[in-house]
């Protein structure tokens, strides 16, 4: 975790803090431009105190193996740099890690930071460190307090007078915060014997970098640019925010339109609800989160709107208006909702592929624009490579990681190595958070037919005494046939930090019963993982077999019953109330 | 299926295939999953109370009337402390005098733990299972003998006897010790204690350490070693203790109390090296004992160790054939998830056909300490004294997201042992906010033999504090064969 790396506080008055954010252009040393400055430091690697570098380096990566040129790794030693990474996000500063201490020389280009991204500035640590996991998740614990003001009245707690939230300080703390982690980051870099350049990058050809101007030539080019938030393009739209923006407000929004469904609108919700503003979320889909488990998109809209989130379903966004008093008002498919101090779009993000120069070099990109990359992350052109949210994969900071450790395995180590992207586990930290690992209940009917699936929802210890409406929610897909888990997923309190154990199972291809033959730790939620003894249904592929029809018939039944139960209860309650007119008259 | 199967035989003889004295964590699983498979089940539990004694009890037992669950939900109470200072940094005003009120909480609390005695009840009558109220003493290898709350004596027979009868919390000999509290009377005071005083090194004393302080008391801790919760990972131990003091608690190692005397201003406590402190709570935290002496195991012939907990094997028998006995009163692991454990293995071999040992590698545990310590499989002291071949340890020490904001000087301190042969993780452990929430998913894991490169392979969760034990990359330590610590 970014944050493992000792955290001394800044004593500065949240306005200087503030000040210094705005202010800091944060200069490099210009001199670090043409030649690599750095050598490599060779000391970190083992494997390359028994190789000769140049040789090793030299030779092509087996990666390649079948591929149609030979002309990039046949040059020699002639280039400024074996790797010259664009952009020094999760998944780049991993890569030039890894691949310095390989024994390759080693550039990265960024753009200057800044809190909020654009073509001009970005910083290094990349979206995670200053435009997302990280600031997004010390708004949560931020706004999480109000939660648990709430819930510590039941355990005896009072306040004289309600807790307030001051919004200059959280912002001031958090982007100290960012400034630190940014001068980590470039410490690791630095302390890997990697060149650090500030500028944008734009590729030349196969083997040529041009930051603002000056070039750089390198056997390697590895992409790393990552994605941005995207805002569609409706009229009055120069006045919503986008996430990074949110995480940089000067002010609390009174009452904030929220447009989307995804991770990142729920979360924000969330954030912003917890910290006491109006939120309404407008999602064009009946509910949240889409490609998450039916039951657990279900279950986290419930508690979000227990929580005081407004959701507006199925409504798209088609305008924004500005009135004279400065408020908002978005104009959807289903009507207009006014009064408005912000609107936000979290409709999505689009990699950052744009002047680039990657068509004319010949990278071949996807319909949405992504980089199109092999299972070793390499692109269509030999001697050019690219990880994370820019090939749109699995947009997560490990899944990028994850990437640029087998991309410089694969390229400098000698071990090619193809990232895995099954069985990612995920978080959404949402309030309460969700984590899962594998697949939904709907992916795993689809590939398995006959599963399992066992599901708890539960009001946590808590949640008993807070008196607050607060549940928990847990599923557990086993393969019918083999006894293999294939997916958890659960909503409630610690769900991250608990799904990651679980996810260690998952991905070694636990069965149901070894799940069951660890014991419980008592009393935590987790320990409803390792007790759900029966199955809540049984899906068969084959629906003449028993429980899938029985289940179904029953359903049908319900279904047919509670119709009627309604319309009983409709002619009873018209009754009543003609019963009442008559009486009153 | 075992009903069946039971009528061919003598049952018939009896007044039931299976008679449980004590309705706690093990008596009421065993009761419940014997009663699944078709047995004649009765069961015998005292009247409920808070503060158990001899004649006093509540079914449910020590976990949700006396432990586990009183305790958790005062661990929550006392938590919100640490928010409130925590809130600061993030922006959050909070008027300076933020009241506690203790009568509100131990009223929630207990009426919780009322809910829940229902709720169990309820899973006993749902079950089949017939509740009687009462002392069970053994009256013979097939008879129990039931005293009422209105002092009637009752016999029942039945083929199979089960033992649950748990423990209870000891006392310390030595002068004026009737002034002290055990941990019964410790989740039930009437007033919040402003000094307490906690004698003992154990999980349950660092708990009640953290209640106390978190809601407001000065708490000193005496313990006899140098640091508190013996067994535990040496690192881990020492951990917890710097984060006690951390968090305002004031340790007292390597000392104990040698008298307890009554005075105006409150309970004046003398330790072993002189000192002495007033105090208005002196809790014993030292240890429990099985709630053997008033069961006649005499008269059946069921032996008991030195400690009086009941010998039993790997079934959990004892030394009469129709008597078995699980849960703490056997003094095996002392631990809810584990009684449940034994008594579900008891069923199965005595009534599902199905003979069953409790398996006891890698249990996970949690101390509820503020902030907790959790642990599966080995410590690094164990795995070296077991150890055939090199042990890697990696341990992981950071701060926490929050505290980068909230300023709190506390970090997480991880730790995984391996065997560098196997490549199995063979011990994990943390000390961290979340920490029992987080191990209970390594325990599944480990209990499958998860190896090192498996770990390393699961992508992380982040931003979690889990994800550390997934990225743990390079070797702390490796300590050879037969090499000390």
């Amino acid at each position: 975790m970014a944050t493992s790396l000792g955290a001394p506080r800044l004593s500065l008055s949240p306005k200087t803090l503030q000040a210094l954010r705005r202010t800091l252009p944060l200069s490099f040393s210009k001199s670090l431009h043409s030649k690599p400055l750095l050598r490599p430091s060779i000391s970190h690697s083992p494997i390359l105190l028994r190789l000769p570098r140049r040789r090793r380096l030299s030779s092509r990566p087996s990666a390649s193996a079948g591929n149609n040129s030979a002309a990039a790794s046949s040059g020699g030693d002639n280039y400024d740099f074996d790797l010259f990474t664009i952009g020094a996000g999760s998944g780049g500063v991993r890569a030039s890690r890894f691949a310095a201490n390989f024994g390759a020389s080693v550039a990265v280009c960024e753009l200057p930071f800044a809190t909020i991204s654009s073509d001009s500035t970005g910083g290094v640590g990349g979206t995670c460190v200053l435009r997302g996991c990280v600031p997004k998740k010390l708004m949560v614990y931020a706004s999480k307090f109000s939660h648990e003001f709430e819930e510590s009245h039941g355990f005896g707690w009072s306040y004289e007078t309600d807790p307030k939230h001051d919004w200059g300080t959280l912002i001031a703390n958090k982007n100290a915060e960012l400034q630190r982690l940014t001068g980590i980051y470039k410490n690791i870099l630095k302390n890997a014997g990697v060149t650090l350049i500030e500028g944008r990058g734009k590729i030349i050809d196969p083997h040529t970098v041009s930051v603002d101007g000056k070039l750089y030539s390198a056997r390697h080019i590895l992409i790393a640019v990552g994605g941005r938030p995207n805002m569609p393009n409706i009229p009055g739209i120069e006045h919503a925010i986008d996430s990074d923006a949110a995480l940089d407000l000067s002010v609390r929004p009174d009452k904030i339109a929220i447009v989307g469904g995804g991770y990142i609108a729920v979360e924000f919700a969330g954030i912003f609800n917890g910290l006491m503003s109006e939120v309404h979320v407008f999602i064009r889909q009946k509910k949240v989160l889409r490609g998450f488990d039916e039951e657990i998109r279900d279950f986290v809209g419930e508690q979000m709107s227990l929580r005081g989130i407004e959701f507006h379903t199925e409504e798209s966004p088609q305008a924004i208006t500005k009135s004279e008093d400065g408020s908002l008002s978005l104009k959807t498919n289903k009507g207009t909702v006014s009064g408005f101090s912000h609107i936000m779009f979290a409709t999505g993000r689009r990699p950052n592929t744009k002047n680039l120069g990657l068509e004319d070099v010949g990278v071949k990109l996807t319909n949405n624009g992504a980089i199109m990359v092999d299972e070793y992350s390499r692109t269509s052109v030999e001697s050019i490579w690219a990880v994370g949210d820019v090939t749109d994969r699995i947009n997560l900071t490990p899944v990028a990681l994850m990437e640029g450790g087998a991309f410089a395995k694969t390229v400098f180590a000698n071990e090619p190595t193809k990232p895995d992207h099954r069985e990612v586990p995920s978080a959404v930290f949402s309030q309460p958070p969700i984590g899962q690992v594998g697949l939904t209940e709907e992916q795993a009917i689809e590939e398995y037919g006959d599963v399992d699936v066992y599901t708890a929802n539960f009001r946590p210890l808590k949640a008993t005494v807070s008196g607050l409406p607060d549940r928990i929610y847990m599923k557990l897909l086993v393969c019918a046939n083999s006894g293999k888990v294939l997916g958890v997923h659960m909503c409630g309190d610690d769900s991250p930090e608990i799904i990651q154990g679980v996810a260690i199972a998952v991905k070694a291809g636990l069965t149901k019963a070894q799940f069951d033959s660890t014991v419980g730790i008592h009393p935590t939620a987790a320990e409803e993982l390792v007790t759900m003894r029966t199955p809540t249904r049984k899906i068969r592929r084959n629906s003449s077999s028993d429980e899938v029809s029985l289940f179904k018939r029953t359903y049908l039944l319900f279904l047919i019953l509670t119709c009627w139960a309604n319309v009983l209860i409709y002619i009873l309650t018209q009754e009543k109330v003609k019963d009442a007119v008559k009486s009153t008259t | 299926m075992a009903r069946k199967m039971l009528r061919d035989g003598e049952t018939e003889a009896y007044d039931y295939d299976l008679f449980v004295i004590g309705a706690g964590s093990g008596g009421v699983r065993a009761s419940r999953t014997s009663a699944g498979f078709g047995a004649k089940v009765a069961i015998c539990e005292l009247p409920f109370h808070p503060i158990s004694s001899e004649t006093i009890g509540g079914v449910g037992g020590t976990c949700v009337i006396r432990g586990c669950v009183p305790k958790k939900i005062l661990v929550y109470g006392s938590a919100f402390r640490g928010e409130f200072e925590d809130a600061r940094n993030f922006g959050w005003e909070l008027s300076e005098d933020i009241n506690f009120n203790w009568k509100k909480l131990l009223n929630n609390k207990t009426q919780e733990i009322q809910r829940l005695n229902g709720i169990y009840k309820r899973l006993l009558t749902n079950a089949g299972v017939t509740m009687i109220e009462g002392e069970g003493k053994l009256a013979g290898p097939h008879e129990v003998e039931v005293t009422q709350p209105d002092g009637s004596v009752q016999k029942y027979t039945a083929k199979h006897i089960l033992i649950a009868t748990g423990s209870r919390a000891q006392r310390v000999k030595i002068p004026g010790e009737e002034l002290a509290i055990t941990s019964d009377e410790a989740l039930s005071l009437e007033e919040l204690p402003k000094r307490a005083v906690i004698l003992g090194g154990g999980y349950i004393a660092v708990e009640f350490a953290s209640i106390w302080r978190g809601m407001g008391a000065t708490v000193d801790l005496f313990y006899r070693k140098e640091l508190p919760l013996r067994g535990f990972d040496d690192e881990m131990r020492a951990v917890v203790a710097k984060n006690l003091e951390g968090r305002g608690i004031i340790l007292h190692p390597q000392s104990t109390l040698t008298e307890l005397s009554k005075t105006d201003e409150g309970i004046k406590v003398v330790t072993d090296h002189g000192d002495v402190l007033v105090a208005d709570v002196v809790l014993f935290a030292t240890g429990r004992a099985p709630n053997t002496k008033r069961l006649n195991l005499a008269v059946a012939g069921v032996e008991t160790d030195k400690t009086g907990a009941i010998k039993v094997d790997e079934y959990s028998c004892t030394n009469i054939p129709s008597i078995w006995a699980v849960g703490d009163v056997t003094n095996r692991m002392n631990l809810t998830p584990v009684a449940l454990m034994e008594g579900t293995c008891f069923s199965k071999t005595v009534f599902g056909g199905e003979p069953t040992k409790p398996d006891y590698k890698d249990i996970p545990c949690a101390v509820f300490s503020i902030p907790p310590l959790s642990v599966v499989g080995l410590s690094e002291q164990q795995a070296l004294e077991q150890a055939t071949s090199d042990i890697l340890v990696f341990t992981s020490s950071f701060t926490p997201m929050k505290n980068t904001i909230s300023g709190r000087q506390e970090k997480t301190v991880m730790k995984l042992v391996v065997d560098s042969a196997t490549d199995r993780v063979i011990g994990a452990s943390m000390c961290g906010p979340d920490a029992p929430e987080i191990m209970q998913g390594i325990g599944v894991a480990m209990k499958c033999g998860a190896t090192k490169k498996q770990f390393d392979s699961t992508v992380g969760i982040h931003p979690s504090a889990a994800e550390e034990f997934v990225t743990m990359r390079s070797v702390t330590r490796r300590l050879t064969v037969g090499s000390k610590i």
